[in-house]
């Protein structure tokens, strides 16, 4: 038995979500679901200089409402997932999980899938105006009991023959891309071999070094800290996102910095997804969602790096 | 849930102008009135970073100098260089700030007991480097014989000079030298190959310690080298760009490894090879 709900109750359901809880619609957004967990902006500490008492005048950030968001299609969804994983790892991140237990995410795609890559529910599309529910944990199982007369349980086999969509702008690049990641060891081996290869200064020639490609990035997770003396009385600490391709990012006190050439801080970027990330969490910190490339305002196109960089490694090695 | 990001209060209990630029702060828990003790029973392991700050002008990474041993109170040396160390600089005894950590790992304690040590800082690297040598003084019985060879760049800019000469009375030589010749300045000038014959060690069972600016690797080549230490028993405490100091900022890294929690202390030829 499988449980499906059709278009017409998904919006009143969607309805009802609205009333109970903050709602997001993530699929018209210029920046990443990300930023509701990890904001572009999060004020995370606050004080008041003039307060009399001095040791409990610290304020930490409000967690939120509840919220629901909606719209995570399947490469969002396997990010959320990673991103949890991150932000685990070695120490809890506070202020994400505190933004990540009020939610409750919602997919909406139109692939098949063997398991739920990650959100609470997920609505996949199994033919016109009809989709299936997948909904595994106390969370989701709750709200859909609170909420069964909107949905139907029906045989597995009655689906089989229903499915046929037209691929979403971009599947293409996506599908290559997953294909590409699908070995990530040697992926994360070229990349760490690419260090000197000639792309990365044709790169550095091409790149503006703005950071778009890491702000729209559903996984790249790079912050810094600044503080702030306000004009009033309260004096604050911000988390704000940060890009590993800004000249600020490994600078020092005195004017130092680690990697000063775009050339260093963009091969940097792709030795993280690519070398570090699979050498720390077994896979590459990308999903082929291909934000970076339809943002980048140079035009730069990843997968063709990968490819080149791919086709090179792969000579070198069969001449060995 | 914890939170990684919330510092603890502290308040100064004692401020020294070690230099024109430097002051030495020494800050005491509020509550409770102790610093928690690790596995080891330090407060830190020497070579371990504390961020210290306020919210509103920010967090910086020092090593504490002080004893490991004392839970009462730490102590750092605060160059004045941006707004952290500025605000710094504007406080008085009493006044409180915020400490997080201690962070990292620290220099390997059971790995260089029984060992001769030379230990090599420059400028302001020199706190782990004198929380080591307390670490020493404590366990005395425990170490061959130690060197701490000391580069600053002008007789002015000499750091805890006090702890240096008491540090005599302990059997720890002491070689400070500075980077250009300046009057009345008898001493060395600059790590150079002459240093070697004033230390005397077994190499087979000798380690290095190093903290501090560019000059180390002239250390490295003049006088580690021909002292035959091997690379993989030079331990060296490195510089990044530190923020959240837990893992997860993203600036501290270089090659795979987190300076803040891989680090700061690595062995030098785990991190020569890489390529930032």
């Amino acid at each position: 038995m499988m449980l499906v709900i059709n278009d017409k109750n998904l919006e009143v359901f969607i309805e009802k979500l609205k009333e109970k809880f903050d709602f997001f619609d993530i699929r018209n957004d210029k920046l990443p679901f990300k930023k509701y967990f990890f904001p572009p902006v999060q004020e995370i500490f606050t004080r008041n200089p003039l307060s009399k008492s001095k040791t409990s005048d610290l304020k930490t950030a409000k967690t939120p409402a509840k919220f629901v968001l909606f719209g995570l299609n399947l490469p969002q969804l396997e990010a959320l997932t990673q991103l949890d994983e991150i932000m685990q790892k070695p120490n809890e991140d506070f202020f994400y999980f505190q933004n990540r237990k009020q939610s409750i995410v919602i997919g909406l795609i139109d692939v098949e899938i063997d398991a739920m890559p990650g959100g609470d529910i997920i609505f996949q599309k199994i033919g016109e105006g009809k989709y299936k529910v997948w909904a595994e944990n106390a969370k989701s199982k709750q709200i859909i009991k609170e909420n069964k007369v909107f949905f139907e349980e029906i045989e597995d086999e009655e689906i089989e023959s229903a499915r046929s969509f037209e691929l979403s702008e971009g599947a293409e690049w996506s599908k290559t891309m997953r294909e590409l990641l699908a070995d990530s060891e040697n992926l994360a081996n070229a990349v760490a071999w690419s260090h000197g290869h000639k792309i990365w200064d044709e790169l550095a020639e091409k790149c503006l070094g703005c950071g778009i490609c890491t702000y729209v990035c559903p996984l790249c997770h790079c912050f810094s800290i600044e503080d702030r003396v306000g004009l009033d009385d309260k004096c604050s600490r911000c988390r704000k996102w940060d890009s590993c391709v800004l000249p600020s990012f490994s600078r020092i006190a005195g004017g130092h910095s680690f990697r000063p050439t775009i050339k260093e801080r963009y091969y940097n970027w792709f030795y993280h997804k690519f070398v570090r990330a699979y050498r720390e969490f077994g896979k590459s910190q990308c999903v082929g969602c291909g934000a970076c490339k339809k943002n980048c305002p140079a035009g730069i196109d990843i997968q063709e790096i990968l490819k080149t960089i791919l086709e090179d490694y792969k000579k070198v090695m069969s001449d060995v | 849930m914890d939170n990684i990001y919330l510092p603890q209060k502290v308040k100064i209990t004692k401020i020294d102008e070690q230099s024109s630029t430097v002051k030495l702060f020494r800050f005491s828990p509020i509550e409770p009135s102790a610093f928690k003790k690790n596995d080891n029973d330090l407060v830190f392991n020497p070579g371990q970073f504390v961020l210290v700050g306020e919210i509103g002008y920010g967090e910086a990474p020092f090593g504490p100098l002080s004893s490991p041993y004392e839970a009462e109170y730490m102590e750092i040396a605060v160059r004045k260089a941006g707004a952290v160390t500025n605000y710094l600089h504007s406080l008085k005894n009493g006044d409180e700030i915020t400490m997080r950590g201690p962070y990292g790992n620290g220099f390997p304690l059971d790995f260089i007991q029984g060992k001769d040590m030379v230990m090599i800082t420059g400028g302001c690297g020199i706190p782990p480097i004198a929380a080591l040598v307390e670490y020493v003084i404590k366990n005395r019985e425990k170490f061959g014989r130690i060197y701490v060879l000391y580069g600053a760049r002008t007789p002015d800019e000499i750091l805890l000079k006090e702890k240096i000469e008491e540090w005599k009375n302990f059997g720890i030589k002491s070689i400070i030298t500075i980077d250009k010749p300046a009057p009345g300045w008898t001493g060395p000038v600059g790590f150079v190959s002459d240093l070697v014959k004033e230390i005397e060690i077994d190499e087979a069972n000798a380690v290095a310690t190093m903290c501090g600016p560019g000059p180390m690797m002239d250390a490295l080549e003049k006088i580690l080298r021909p002292l035959g230490i091997s690379d993989r028993r030079i331990f060296v405490s490195m510089e990044r760009k530190m923020q959240c100091g837990v893992g997860k900022c993203q600036h501290c890294v270089t090659g795979d490894k987190y300076v803040c929690m891989d680090g700061p202390v690595f062995y030098y030829d785990e991190i020569e090879k890489n390529h930032d």
